[in-house]
């Protein structure tokens, strides 16, 4: 007990005499400015043409005592000339349960996915894959509960599960309309390689009574992706599965460092009106070679295959998306980046080939990156 | 029957730890970087040690990879240098293991900075100024003054952590502590003849012992501390007139080679790379070896630029 004690004591003094923490009881404050012109419009898109503003971040998080640890993340964004501040996080987190057990409760990213517990300032390229933007909303996030363990076994295994009220997904009646369970297994494969495997399982309790339109067939496909964070395209069960696998010489990051990752996606039962064979599907790969402490390239290629709801019955999308991007990072807390998107479609009015610059700066705070 | 069972098992096991106190479990160590590890080999030999990085990665940027999250899971310490400089990783890999002995302000979480006086903290900091910690300098581990007291500290924290072995860690850190003293009236013999002479650094990695020493920093090859050396700067250092009383460019050997031998070319002077920490081969396996080896590069470099002085 007084061992406990004087070890927390003497943290706050021995960095008072670096005299670095005359503001350590106020939570760390980030801000991530992410501004883009974009040449074309784009389909499932949720950049507009033109210059944008993005992702646009504040940030606070702090330690609330030993157990507890806080994030308030707040979103802004403009789409026609209407300005809306979204809580995109507002979660407790416990530290250090027995068991390792891993609590986290309020509003946060969903763990479904690889990218999607990820921080969208951390992407390598300007939007998500077309099956994120369509099949999540870029970003699934609602308020609900967490509960992760990580198993005591030589490599690394996590096994959790997510209860969320489900309304960012689809509006619907239940209390708790989106359930998931996710496990994730990584290791090293030597000193310069590691690797991660996801499986994921979201179930959308909502997706039988969703909004299908009124099945009129001018139905303008705008709608469909609205700006709002909701997907457009849900079922009630999705299934997802990813694997990364990063390489760099001798595990020297700083240097130089090869991600590859890919993700499939399938959703099945869509709404009321489907039939077994119509099912959402989606899947990327992409290569990202940081060649300089500085410089990143990068390729990535994704198709979807969708079914628009059409009342009672549905419309077939597809698309096909490359994307090529170089990325410049003056610091660890700066990104400009030019990204080419090409895009084959069927059943979209607004594919098309587009140019977008990006910048990505963060201002603060900057917390530390997941793998 | 079953309290009979299990009583019999407990004072089986009771004889078990008893008797065999040297076969009990081994105490489970993750160490950030290679010089805590080979501290914690030091003091406790037989300990299970997981090392996040070597000499080969730059500490600062190393990812909270699925095999350090497993690995901060299952150890009893971590030990680590503070200070923010594992701030881009350590956070993650603590707050996903949710290892409840291993979180800030307990005691399965040993900061190496916690017990030093860091060199040059700041009491403004932005990030204008590069990847400067408000703290001071991170790199104490290669300080020969300060690193008795950090010893003395780990020492008592592992004792702490393993009650019943805390007699004999502290008989190897008195050890540790009589062969330290040795190597260091040994470094500062040789650094008589090393004082007043300058190297061109790239980060401030070496700044304790090059302080130590009383070698000075002609030059950093770095524009700001964190950022990649530049072109532009490269060619402005160039006409820096500290160049000109310099020895050596020393690099650590997880660093870029590349603007060294460009600036080495340009001036004549010679790139020494040493490793920034310990390896795991000798001479360089222990700090005390690590830090001879350093000194020695740097006398070899000294003696064959006053060579080429005459």
């Amino acid at each position: 007990m007084l061992k406990r004690f004087a070890s927390f004591a003497i943290l706050p003094l021995a960095a008072a005499a670096g005299g670095a923490t005359a503001n350590e009881l106020n939570p760390d404050v980030s801000v991530t400015l992410d501004g883009y012109y974009k040449q074309n419009e784009t389909a499932l898109s949720h950049r507009e043409q033109g210059f944008g503003l993005g992702h646009t971040e504040l940030s606070l998080s702090s330690p609330i005592d030993d157990l507890f640890s806080g994030r308030l993340t707040a979103v802004f964004e403009e789409h026609d000339g209407d300005s809306e501040v979204l809580i995109e996080e507002a979660y407790l987190q416990t530290n250090g349960l027995p068991y390792a057990l891993n609590v986290r409760a309020g509003r946060f990213l969903s763990q479904v996915g690889y990218l999607n517990g990820r921080h969208m300032h951390e992407d390598d390229f300007v939007e998500r894959p077309a099956a994120y933007r369509a099949m999540l909303g870029s970003h699934y996030y609602d308020t609900g509960a967490r509960l992760n363990v990580l198993l005591p076994t030589p490599f690394f295994w996590q096994v959790g599960a997510e209860a969320f009220a489900g309304d960012q997904l689809t509006e619907g009646e239940e209390d708790i309309g989106v359930y998931t369970v996710n496990t994730r297994l990584g290791g090293d494969i030597s000193l310069s390689q590691s690797w991660q495997l996801g499986l994921s399982w979201l179930r959308n309790r909502h997706a039988k009574s969703a909004e299908t339109g009124d099945g009129s067939h001018d139905h303008d496909h705008e709608e469909g992706h609205d700006h709002s964070h909701g997907a457009a395209y849900t079922g009630e069960n999705l299934y997802i599965a990813d694997l990364v696998w990063k390489w760099s010489p001798d595990g020297n990051n700083r240097e130089q460092q090869l991600t590859l990752s890919g993700e499939y996606l399938y959703a099945d039962e869509l709404n009321q009106f489907a039939a077994s064979d119509d099912t959402n599907e989606g899947w990327y790969v992409s290569g990202v070679y940081q060649f300089a402490p500085q410089w990143s390239a990068g390729v990535r290629y994704g198709e979807v295959d969708l079914q628009e709801a059409h009342g009672d019955h549905f419309h077939n999308q597809t698309l096909e998306e490359t994307d090529v991007m170089l990325s410049w990072s003056r610091s660890h807390f700066s990104t400009v980046r030019l990204q080419y998107t090409h895009q084959e479609a069927a059943g979209f009015s607004n594919a098309d080939n587009t140019v977008m610059v990006q910048y990505v700066m963060s201002l603060g705070a900057h917390g530390a990156h997941g793998y | 029957m079953g309290t009979d069972m299990t009583l019999r098992n407990a004072v089986a096991a009771l004889l078990l730890i008893v008797t065999a106190v040297p076969a009990q479990a081994q105490l489970r160590v993750f160490a950030c970087e290679p010089e805590w590890a080979a501290l914690v080999r030091a003091l406790v030999p037989d300990a299970e040690l997981t090392t996040a990085t070597s000499h080969l990665q730059d500490p600062h940027y190393i990812e909270a990879r699925p095999s350090l999250i497993a690995a901060v899971r299952r150890a009893d310490i971590a030990v680590c240098t503070g200070a923010s400089l594992e701030a881009g990783w350590l956070p993650m890999l603590l707050q996903r293991a949710s290892n409840p002995d291993i979180q800030a302000g307990r005691p399965g979480l040993f900061f190496a900075a916690d017990h030093a006086q860091l060199h040059a903290p700041h009491d403004h900091v932005d990030r204008s100024m590069g990847d400067v910690h408000p703290e001071g300098n991170p790199h104490v581990h290669l300080s020969p003054d300060q690193l008795p007291e950090i010893v003395r500290a780990l020492a008592k924290r592992l004792g702490e952590i393993e009650p019943e072995r805390a007699v004999a860690i502290q008989g190897r850190y008195i050890r540790w502590r009589g062969d330290w003293n040795g190597l260091r009236a040994e470094w500062r013999a040789r650094a008589e003849a090393l004082r007043g002479q300058s190297v061109v650094v790239q980060h401030s990695n070496f700044g304790y012992l090059l302080r130590w020493l009383g070698v000075e920093t002609a030059a950093d090859l770095e524009p700001k501390p964190g950022l990649p050396p530049s072109a532009s700067h490269l060619s402005q250092l160039l006409a820096n007139p500290e160049l000109e009383d310099a020895n050596a460019i020393l690099i650590a050997s997880y660093q870029d080679p590349q603007p060294g031998e460009w600036l080495a070319e340009q001036t004549g002077l010679p790139v020494v790379v040493v490793p920034g920490t310990v390896t795991g081969e000798a001479p360089a396996d222990t700090l005390g070896g690590l830090i001879s080896e350093i000194i020695r590069q740097v006398e070899s470099a000294a003696a064959g630029a006053s060579h080429d002085g005459v």
